[in-house]
């Protein structure tokens, strides 16, 4: 499907900013050129946070709920920019955004989502295509994920951005706002408690609901 | 969101440097879940959102006719249909409600009317409300806001009224003029009235401009809008643009940087008699300045065309984008739709499968009740090992 990435790269819009600069840089510049209207900007800020607040997301909702909101909080987020008055704060700002965006699915509902948060750890997602997987890793990786999203609200994001996002630890802090510190530990003791529980799935139950 | 450290074994667990900044030496657990997990990574970006459409119009056209096919019926439907419609512009012009559900009126420059009061910035806060209608001329423009819905800006020479502001549906009416809508609430939600076609938000920003013959042409910017009339769908992504026509409807929609001879002959196409020799050479223009990109301008073109040309531009089409795995010559000549969804949705410039879910439903799905919340929980518990 050569044509098709021919079409993707050359479409104007954001869909063809340059993703080669996903870590660091002049991100204050850019979040004043968006707010001044500069779409390229906006286009580019998008390319470079939407893994974070993909990962936001996919912490929270279900997997097939991700992607459209992963939108939603750009656009919820493009005509509010020039509210924002500490471009710094564009990071932390846009995570906000997207926790928020995550707890308006689960309060709002769907037609299709009967589940509150707590049942996300237990819904059985659709399986996705994969073509580096079998069906039997890719309905443990399912597992895994049901796993991470089963854990606590400060472990359960960072470990999203860090293991499936495939972001350092750093970056989950550039790119969240948070301290180094709190994401490290968070990372950690989080990774403790997924041990656990994967440590508990392996070992044949005695007994006693989970 | 944050915790702090307790115990010695999460200070030793903080040397894990591996699952922090993948330095050090590789942890095979962490690695075999990065392995596992990474399916479910976030794709590049690519702003395009699935749709929203309520379509009776048709329906209820229908019915009208055929009581109307009864004389005296008829006479009587118009004397009441007259004297009605008399009333209703009468109170219209005489008293705008200014209760009830209304939008934020900002950034107001000159002296817009709402109705026929003249609002200026220096004043206290307007709103618009259900029902009324807010007018520029050529030296004023405004902005609408909704906190559930976004923002649309109204330039000089517009007339835009506000039809409905409901938890899910957002709707104005553009009489003429130009708007432009950043639009944050959920794809379906809000909808603009032309006299030439229905805009639907995809989630996106747009331009929306209508001509004083009630023509008009939209712009997208960010995702994507639906463009549709009288059961004709256009799909317009962003970097693209497409016309709409009083009765006809929407055209063919392509992108901004499509050659000059591309983009006239779409005109062409658009403008002219279907048969018409001047039409078919349009066609034969579009077919031999297609690019790989406008596979959006072809894919429009399948549902616009007939028999050998069907065929023609199945075979350019097919030529610059091969179609996916499940779908057919045979099909896509027989416009099966869901052929052409697949083909559609393999231009990655949105989703449409929810785009033909609010089509088909006229009526939102019922919330389940809490007994059938109840059996899925109870489902899904017993998965659980």
């Amino acid at each position: 499907m050569a044509a098709l990435s021919e079409i993707r790269s050359s479409r104007p819009g954001p869909a063809a900013v340059n993703l080669s600069n996903d870590t660091g840089g002049p991100d204050d510049s850019l979040v004043r050129a968006a707010q001044s209207g500069d779409r390229a900007a906006f286009g580019l800020l998008y390319a470079r946070y939407s893994r974070m607040v993909h990962g936001i997301l996919l912490a929270r909702v279900p997997l097939s709920d991700v992607d459209d909101l992963l939108q939603d909080v750009f656009l919820q987020a493009l005509p509010r920019l020039g509210t924002l008055r500490e471009v710094s704060h564009f990071p932390g700002w846009l995570a906000s955004i997207a926790r928020n965006r995550a707890t308006d699915f689960h309060r709002r509902g769907k037609p299709n989502d009967e589940f509150d948060e707590e049942s996300v750890s237990v819904q059985k997602e659709p399986v996705a295509p994969s073509t580096r997987h079998s069906s039997h890793s890719s309905t443990e990786a399912h597992a895994v994920l049901d796993a991470i999203r089963s854990l606590p609200d400060a472990y359960r994001e960072p470990l999203v951005l860090r293991l499936v996002e495939g972001m350092t630890g750093p970056e989950i802090a550039a790119r969240t706002g948070l301290t180094h510190g709190s994401v490290r530990v968070n990372l950690h003791r989080g990774m403790l408690q997924l041990r656990e529980i994967l440590g508990r799935k392996a070992t044949p139950p005695t007994g006693g609901a989970l | 969101m944050t915790t702090n450290p307790t115990n010695h074994e999460e200070e030793k667990l903080m040397n894990e440097n591996y699952l922090w900044d993948a330095s050090g030496t590789p942890d095979p657990e962490i690695q075999r879940l990065e392995s596992l997990l990474a399916d479910f990574r976030g794709a590049e970006p690519a702003l395009v959102l699935p749709a929203k459409l309520v379509a009776t119009r048709g329906k209820f056209r229908g019915v009208f006719v055929h009581l109307l096919s009864v004389p005296r019926l008829a006479a009587a439907a118009a004397i009441l249909i007259a004297a009605g419609l008399t009333l209703f512009f009468a109170l219209r012009s005489i008293s705008t409600p200014d209760t009830g559900p209304a939008w934020e009126v900002a950034n107001i420059q000159g002296e817009p009317q709402i109705g026929v009061k003249a609002i200026a910035a220096n004043q206290a806060p307007s709103r618009l409300h259900v029902g009324q209608t807010i007018v520029t001329n050529s030296d004023s423009r405004a902005s609408l806001s909704q906190a559930d819905l976004g923002e649309i800006r109204i330039d000089p020479n517009s007339r835009v009224r506000l039809v409905q502001t409901d938890p899910n549906r957002k709707r104005i009416q553009l009489d003429v003029g130009t708007i432009h809508a950043a639009i944050w609430a959920p794809p379906g939600t809000f909808v603009v009235d032309t006299p030439s076609a229905v805009a639907i938000d995809l989630g996106c920003a747009y331009s929306l401009q209508v001509a004083p013959d009630g023509s008009g042409s939209i712009r997208t910017t960010l995702g994507w809008v639906g463009f549709h009339l009288n059961g004709r769908d256009s799909f317009i992504p962003a970097g693209a643009i497409c016309s709409t026509r009083r009765e006809l409807g929407p055209g063919v929609p392509y992108f901004e940087d499509a050659t000059p001879a591309f983009r006239e002959a779409i005109a062409q196409f658009d403008s002219r008699p279907q048969d018409s020799p001047a039409r078919s050479g349009a066609l034969a223009m579009i077919l031999s300045e297609a690019r790989a990109q406008d596979a959006l301008s072809l894919w429009h073109l399948l549902s616009r065309t007939t028999g050998a040309e069907r065929t023609q531009v199945y075979t350019r089409f097919a030529a610059l984008l091969p179609p996916p795995r499940g779908v057919t010559r045979a099909g896509i000549l027989n416009l099966d739709q869901s052929m052409l969804d697949l083909w559609w949705n393999s231009l990655e410039l949105g989703d449409i499968s929810v785009w033909r879910f609010w089509e088909q439903s006229a009526s939102p799905q019922p919330a389940p009740n809490s007994q059938q919340l109840l059996q899925k929980k109870q489902s899904l518990l017993k998965q659980q090992p």
